[in-house]
This record gives C-alpha cells, structure tokens and sequence, in this order.
C-alpha cells in the first residue's frame, strides 16, 4: 500500500463537474458588454502580391464598426522565436499562403462581419509558388521571405566516428520516409476575446498553451509593453500543441484598439484547418548501421521539413528531430543534418511530440525491419541498446531514472507478443499482425525558451483553511489542475477538496512558461510542490506558537495541524489562517515557492547540454487485421506500457495514453491534409476524418514506475510520448500481417492495395520472388 | 431579416424566442438563451459537439433551423442537472475517467443519454455505433464508452434513482 492520501489514486477531475454538465465557460462562451464579433479576411492564393485593397464599402455596411488593414497595425515584424520574425498581423504588400490573414472586420453580429468581408476589394497579383519544402530549396524556387534557398534554417551535428561505425556494421538499412501533415484538431476552434484597456492595454480571454511567454511577442506585435497585455486563460477545449501564438489573438486586439470594443474571433472549422499550426511535414532519409548482435552502430540522418509561409516553430521541431531519438537508444555515432524550409502553405507548428514523432516513425519501422533480416526478437534488440538509469547521453542528456527494460519486458507481457506474432503466415483474405515500437521523450525542454527554465507558485491559505494555487502553467484539458490538486493536498497535507487551483491570469498568475515538451507533471509539479512546502512551513509555525511546540514535534493532515506525540491535539488550518490573518492587519497567509531544474541551455554549435529534468519511455504493440481485398487496415488490439517516473492519477494517465493512441491511429491511416497547389482540399471534418468511436480499439495500459529524482513524488510526462510510437508500431503490424513495409504516412487502404496488387504483379514477372 | 416569434419548451421550460429563418437552433440554444453548455466544434453537423435531445432523439443543434424548432421540446445538457445534482450519467463520465477538456463532453453525454432512454442495455458495439458521429479528441473514447455501460448497468441492478421529467434513468 503506498503512503500516499492522494498521489497515485484514480481520482476524478477535480473541475470534471463544470465540464460534465456544461457550466464550465470556454473563450468561445464569453460574452462581455458592448462586444463586437470579428472575422478575418483571409487570402484565396497561396503567393501574391497585393496591389491594393479597398475597405470603403465594408465600412459603409451598417454595423460595421472596424475594418483593419495592415496600415492599422503598429507595422512591426514579429514571430514566436526572435531570430525568424516574419510575421506582421495583418499581411503588408504580400500574401505567402492560402489562409494568410489580409484584413478584417468587427460588426455587431457575425453575419454582419462576415457580409463586411465580401465588400473588401483586393487586387492580388500572383506569385510563382512553391509547396514542397526540397522544391523549394532548388535553385531558381521562387523566394518566399527573401531566404537563402528558402532555408529559415539549417541544422547539423555530428558525434562520434559515423563512417567508421558504419564501415564496420554487419548490415546497412537506408530509406527515405515520409511523414505527411496533420491537422491537430482540438474540438474548440482557435478563439479570442480582447477588450481594450487604458494606456493602450488589453486584456485577452486566450485558449493558450503559453500564457504568459506569449506576451512578449504580442507587446511586440502590439507596440506596448508585456505588462500591459492581461491574459487569462479558462477553460480550454484542446490544444495539442496549436496553441501557442495565433495570429489572430492579434487581429481581435487590432480590431478591439480601432473601435474602443471589446472583439471577439472564432476561428469556423474550415478557417482553423487553413490556417492553424498543423504538424511540420517532412522527408526523412534515415541510414543505419547494426552489428549482428543487435547493436546500433551509427546512425545518419537527413531532414528536410515545411515551415510554411512564417515561421511558427518548425525549425526547432525539426531540430528535434534531428537528435530527441539519440537518448532513446544509447546511441554513439551519429550524424544529423536538417533543413526547415520556406514553402507557400499554412505555416507548420507543435503538434503532440514535436519533430520526436515525425523521427520514431522511421527509426522504429528500421529497427524492426533489421530485427528481421538479423533474426534477433524485437523486444531484444530494443533492450540490447536500451537507456539505463544514470545514462549520459552523447548529447549531455542526464538520464536520472529509466524504466525503459522493463516498458518493454512489460508490453510484450501484457500483449502476449510472443504468442502473436507470425500469423502473416495466415491464408485468406485477412491478415492478422502485431508490431512493437518504442519511444522516448523528454520533461520540460531548456533549449524552448533559453532565458529560463523552471516553475513558481503561489499557494494562499484564505481564512477558512481552503488552499488557492496561483500558478503560471496551463490546463487545455489535459488534466494538470487535477494532477497540481493532488500533488500540493499531498504535500501540505490539506484535504483535496480544500484546494483551488486558479485559472491563469498573468495579472496575479506567477510567471510560468506552460504547456510544452511534457513538461507540465514533472516542471510544474514541482513548482505548486515547492509553494505547497512552503506554505505547511508557515502553518507549522503558526501551529508551533498555537501548542507552544517544537515545530519539529508537528506534522499535517487533512487540512490540520497535529502533535505527533499526540495526534488527538489538532488544529485547522482555518483556525491557524484566521490567527495569521487578523493579528497581521488582514496580511494573506501566502507562501512562495520554486523549482530550477539542473537543465542547460544546449550549447548553440555543438547542441551538447542536459535539456530536460527527467526523461521518460514507452513501448507500444498493436494488432492489426488488413484485408487484402480492400486494403483496409484495421488496428484490433492496443497495448501501450510507459515509464512515468510516479503516476500521480493512474486514471488520468491512461485517459493520456488512450488519447494519444487514438491520434496516433488517425495519423498512421487515414489523417492527412491533402493539399493541392496551396490550397488544402478537405478542409472539413467530413472530409479531414479523424478517428471516431469505432475506429479504435481499447487500449491496455501499464505503467512503470522508476521514481525520477527531479519530479515531484518521483513523476514524469505522458503527453507526448502517448503518442509518439504508434505510427511505427502500426506500420510493424501491417508488416507483419502482409509482409509489405510502408515509408509514407497514412498508410492508406488505396497505398496497401496498391502495393499489395504491386507485389502480385512483381511476383508473377518474377516467377513467385517476394520483393520486400 | 424578419423576425417570428416561435414558442418551444427547454429543459422543461415554456419559453418565447423571436428567431430569423435561418437562424439555426444552435444559436437560439446559446445567443437567445444564454445556455452555452452546448457547443459548437464545426457547424457541420461532422462532430456532434452541438447535440441536443429534440422530441427524444439526438439531433445536431447546428443542422436544425430554430424555426424547425416551434413546439418542439428540447433538451440540452443544463437539462441533465436537477436543483445542482448532476444525473448518473454525468456522474459516471466523471468517474470513469470520460471527461478531459470537457468540450465533447456535453454533446457526447446528449447521445449517450439519447440512446439510454432507448436502449437502457446497449452492447459496446450499441454505444460505439450511437457514439459514432461525437468526435472526442483527447480520450480515444475508451473511457466514454465505459462510462455509458457502467451507467447501464447501475440503471439495471436497480441501484440508481432516475431523474425524474427527463425520461429515463440517464
Ligand atoms: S457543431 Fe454541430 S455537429 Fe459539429
Ligand atoms: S474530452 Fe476533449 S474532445 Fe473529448
């Protein structure tokens, strides 16, 4: 039995009762006095210049109120990352993708805007495009944003004797990989509400992943200072990485400033399909070497991926993928090089795994396929190369717990691997097969945002004993309110439904750094931990004068104070709080607290530097039937086992991996923004299919539990490693029930149809030769 | 556009709303209204975020003209709270893990409520088959799924009470 009250119960969601019957207010149910609804005029080409535009019949329509153009912007260039700022609110003389915000309109009701919007005359003339992001690096590509080969950046890094190890290897795998553009599709569209305040200020109701970050790029785009900008962020219906910064946050806030209003933007689902910040495509050719006893000897890396017509943050997302999978494995020899790349479609951002994803698809199918031509078991080949507890990785990466062994000892388990394997022997129409593949991440990421890492809390004691988390971080429905909730009522020994964790609201919120890089269980965690420490310091104090104790002689529970000597003599916390409070003028009883992570910048040449807190695994094996009349794949069966350091809510985690396998499942077969000159032709969530109830098996969960020295109770992150296996470990399942390897996501009915009547057609040419 | 005053019952009420023809029942529910606990993921009809419960069938609130709606008794997911208790059916989303951002959530506990009242001992495949045209992206739908059939089965030994008015144990 473990000594925790709550820590690593399968409690409910603290705030699950205002989601579950509907009171809970999302950005898109505000509703302010005076608010006006705006719509954004969005470019129909994907390059163009603009020639001229003409507002003056929008603005002539009754119930117009604003109409914005680039000339109503302060006029600055600005982005997320400071080195590639090429954004501008609304566009200036040039549009670089289909979806590009160009003007826009607030009207007392949408229909109004959005009749405003077809009065707005645009003269474009057209630009020569580029979509693929090697097109583009070709010489004479058209220039998107005045680039050097449209590169916004390059990428190298190299470590070890790479053409040595692989001189040496007893087999040499070499593909090219595609890994396709997919749509993150949150069910709350992209939203704002910005209502303008005094000096020039606004305060802006935001679904964002970064709350406070945020605000140095939009004082920028807004030309007033950080301080002035409020943002608040309620309840939020999914993110998944899109949201971060958004154009049109910016857009609301121009709007809101021309017309003294409040303003409202919601993105329609067509809109957030266009113009979001769906996942970087990339090609990936991938070279590795292996020794017959199954160890990696060197592996070899190339990317090129789509940045799209700004920068959002594609070129550390294919950095990652450059190098996040070198600590999966314990890697010696390696090379990557990697370009992000302009290219006139909807600019590509974070989506659940960040580049880490897009990288283990090919890694994991090549490690699968050298399993079969060196005859070595799967799950031994992973293990032989795994990440012990107290690995250095070659890029500094301090790997303080791993539970990586036992992940995969332990899905093998759970799925009967074993036992399942080899029925591509099967005749008849359908094929059954099982693949496994593994997967690493990190918790929190330094090189994201260098000028600091870490988490803070605030944690107020109010007069009747309840407990007030402020906190910087962000819940977009993962459930961190819940997991913060249960963390500080098990360090400060309060019940759990005294404690309050508030909505962020940078004007009382401490800074924090939020949602991204898994880092909000194990950073954040640890901030409400250390205000939750710091505030039973205080009522221990205060206890200590109430018994006339040693503050040694006293402990808490259920939000009271208690002589361990004599555990009858107890006191509230309410009690302690109002003695604080009313012999102190009305001073909040409030603590502080803060974690610094030991991580390091990496260094900017040679990438080398411990990024993370802790690192986290995952093994995955999933079942799949493929009907090799339709090609249709279907995933049957789903086991998922994680290495999570300490599950703080058992329930809530496999909610976490259940999810993640779902959108993993939707990418590997039938995801895909299909994009044809520009323009993405199934902008719809008819025609943009992700998985619905009956397209997902259930998933077994297992978790392991190392205890990581950095978390709080020992925990790690689960958001982004859920997901990031299931490509490969699916594709290894369509191997091994049809004995095809397939190279590009999704993976089709109408890709394994064709390869199936391919292989057919080879076979009969060749007298009965398989080619895989 | 010209207005007509329609008249239609909600969560129980009789209520009064001057609706444009092509205003669409989603918004009479949440801009006449005010009740914002149905939400809008597409306005498509692809997502079922918008359901609501029309003459007792689950109907897309965003596919329905309000117009449409004259005389009809409706109801969304406030309707499914009596004097602040929530019903079994909201209680075992919460317990069984069902709810993460929250934002399918009123539209899924609709359908589900929807198919109850028909079925009140669906299979899995019931509940997946009935759940089909919800889109959840943050669960995988597992957890839903079980919340429906654990609701079932308390429905069926008896040991939950029913929510009066709102036709069935869910
Ligand atoms: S909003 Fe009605 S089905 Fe999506
Ligand atoms: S819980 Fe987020 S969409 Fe279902």
């Amino acid at each position: 039995m473990s000594a925790f009250t709550y820590v690593g119960k399968r409690l409910p969601p603290v705030d699950g009762e205002e989601r579950a019957s509907g009171r809970a207010q999302y950005v898109t149910d505000i509703k302010l006095p005076g608010m006006l609804h705006g719509k954004i005029l969005r470019s129909p080409l994907p390059h163009a210049r603009i020639a001229s535009i003409d507002t003056s019949a929008a603005e002539a329509l009754p119930g117009v109120k604003a109409v914005a153009t680039w000339a109503d912007t302060p006029g600055v260039s600005f982005g997320p990352i400071p080195a590639f700022e090429d954004w501008t609110i609304l566009a200036k003389d040039k549009v670089r993708f289909v979806g590009e915000e160009v003007a826009a309109v607030a009207a007392v009701d949408e229909a109004t805007a959005l009749r405003a919007l077809d009065l707005i005359e645009v003269e474009y003339e057209e630009l020569p495009a580029v979509f693929d992001p090697v097109e583009a690096m070709k010489p004479g590509a058209p220039s998107i944003n005045g680039r050097e080969r449209n590169v916004v950046m390059p990428f190298s890094l190299e470590r070890g004797d790479v053409d040595g190890a692989l001189a040496g290897a007893d087999l040499v795998l070499e593909e090219d990989y595609y890994t396709n553009q997919v749509y993150q599709a949150y069910m709350e569209t992209m939203a704002g509400v910005v209502r303008p305040e005094k000096h020039g200020g606004f305060t802006m109701w935001l679904p964002i992943q970064i709350p406070n970050k945020s605000r140095l790029t939009y004082g920028k785009a807004l030309g007033v200072r950080p301080e002035d900008i409020r943002i608040i962020k309620p309840f939020m219906g999914g993110a998944f990485g899109a949201k971060m910064e958004v154009d049109l946050h910016l857009v609301a806030a121009v709007l809101a400033r021309k017309c003294g209003r409040p303003v409202r933007i919601v993105n329609t689902r067509h809109e957030d399909i266009v113009a979001g910040n769906p996942r970087v495509p990339m090609h990936i050719h991938l070279k590795m070497g292996f020794m017959r006893d199954g160890r990696f000897a060197a592996k070899e890396v190339r990317i090129v991926a789509a940045n799209g017509g700004r920068t959002v943050y594609s070129p550390p997302i294919m950095a990652t993928a450059c190098y996040r999978v070198d600590t999966l494995y314990t890697f010696e020899n390696v090379r990557a090089e990697g370009y992000a790349v302009d290219t006139n479609t909807v600019p590509t951002g974070a989506f659940r795994g960040f580049g880490n994803s897009q990288m283990t698809f090919p890694l994991e199918t090549m490690i699968d396929q050298a399993a079969a031509q060196l005859g070595l078991d799967p799950v031994a080949i992973r293990r032989r190369n795994a990440v012990p507890t107290g690995y250095v990785s070659i890029h500094g990466w301090e790997v303080g717990s791993s539970g990586q062994e036992q992940t995969l000892d332990n899905v093998a388990r759970i799925s009967g691997l074993a036992s399942r394997r080899r029925q591509a022997a099967d005749t008849g129409p359908v094929r059954r097969g099982v693949g496994l593949a593994a997967c690493n991440h990190v918790s929190g990421n330094k090189a994201f945002f260098p000028p600091f890492d870490g988490s803070s809390s605030i944690v107020r004691i109010a007069e009747d004993g309840k407990v007030i988390v402020f906190h910087g971080e962000c819940d977009m429905g993962q459930g961190q309110t819940t997991a913060f909730s249960q963390i500080v009522a098990e360090a400060l020994g309060a019940r759990l439904e005294d404690v309050t964790v508030a909505e962020v609201d940078t004007q009382v919120s401490p800074y924090g750094l939020g949602s991204f890089a898994t880092r909000g269980t194990t950073i954040g965690g640890m901030g409400v931990k250390k205000g939750a420490d710091a505030a039973k310091e205080l009522l221990l104090q205060a206890a200590a004068e109430h018994f006339g104790a040693d503050i040694l002689a006293l402990d808490t529970e259920q939000s009271e104070v208690y002589l361990k000597a004599d555990p009858s003599r107890r006191v509230s916390f309410g009690h302690l709080a109002r003695g604080f409070i009313f012999t102190h003028g009305g001073l909040p009883m409030v603590a502080q607290g803060h974690y610094v992570p030991n991580t390091v910048a990496p260094d900017p040449k040679t990438k080398y530097g411990n990024v993370s807190p802790a690192y986290v695994f995952g093994a995955h094996v999933a079942e799949v039937e493929v009907d090799t009349e339709t090609g249709e794949v279907r995933v049957t069966g789903y086991w998922a086992s994680h290495d999570v350091g300490r599950a703080i809510n058992p329930m809530q985690l496999e909610g976490q991996v259940q999810g993640g396998v779902a959108q993993g499942i939707g990418w590997a077969l039938m995801e895909d923004m299909i994009t044809r000159e520009g323009r993405i032709a199934n902008p719809t969530l008819l025609d943009y299919r992700v998985p619905g109830s009956k397209d997902v098996p259930r998933v077994t969960c297992d978790f392991v539990e190392p205890v990581d020295p950095n978390g709080p109770f020992g925990a790690k992150g689960i958001g982004e490693p859920a997901l990031n296996p299931v490509p490969a470990a699916v594709a290894n399942a369509i191997y091994d029930a049809i004995g095809i390897r397939f190279t590009e996501l999704p993976i089709t009915a109408e890709k394994v149809l064709a390869a199936l009547r391919a292989r057919e057609a080879a076979q009969r040419g060749r007298g009965g030769q398989g080619f895989v | 556009m010209r207005k007509q005053l329609i008249t239609l019952t909600v969560n129980g009420d009789r209520c009064e709303v001057a609706v444009t023809p092509d205003m669409r029942l989603l918004d009479l529910i949440r801009d006449e209204l005010e009740l914002k606990g149905t939400k809008e993921g597409c306005g498509e009809g692809e997502c079922g975020a918008c359901t609501v419960i029309m003459n007792g069938l689950p109907v897309n609130a965003c596919l329905v003209l309000a117009p449409q709606a004259a005389e009809a008794d409706i109801v969304t997911i406030e309707g499914l709270t009596t004097n602040g208790t929530m019903s079994l059916l909201q209680r075992q989303f919460l317990d069984n893990g069902a709810v993460q951002c929250g934002f399918c959530s009123p539209g899924m506990i609709m359908t589900a409520k929807a198919l109850l009242d028909d079925n009140p001992a669906p299979s899995e495949d019931d509940v997946r088959d009935a759940l089909s045209g919800n889109l959840c992206r943050c669960t995988g739908y597992e957890k839903i799924v079980d919340a429906v059939l654990v609701t079932a089965a308390l429905v069926g030994q008896g040991s939950a009470e029913s929510v009066p008015g709102e036709g069935g144990a869910a």
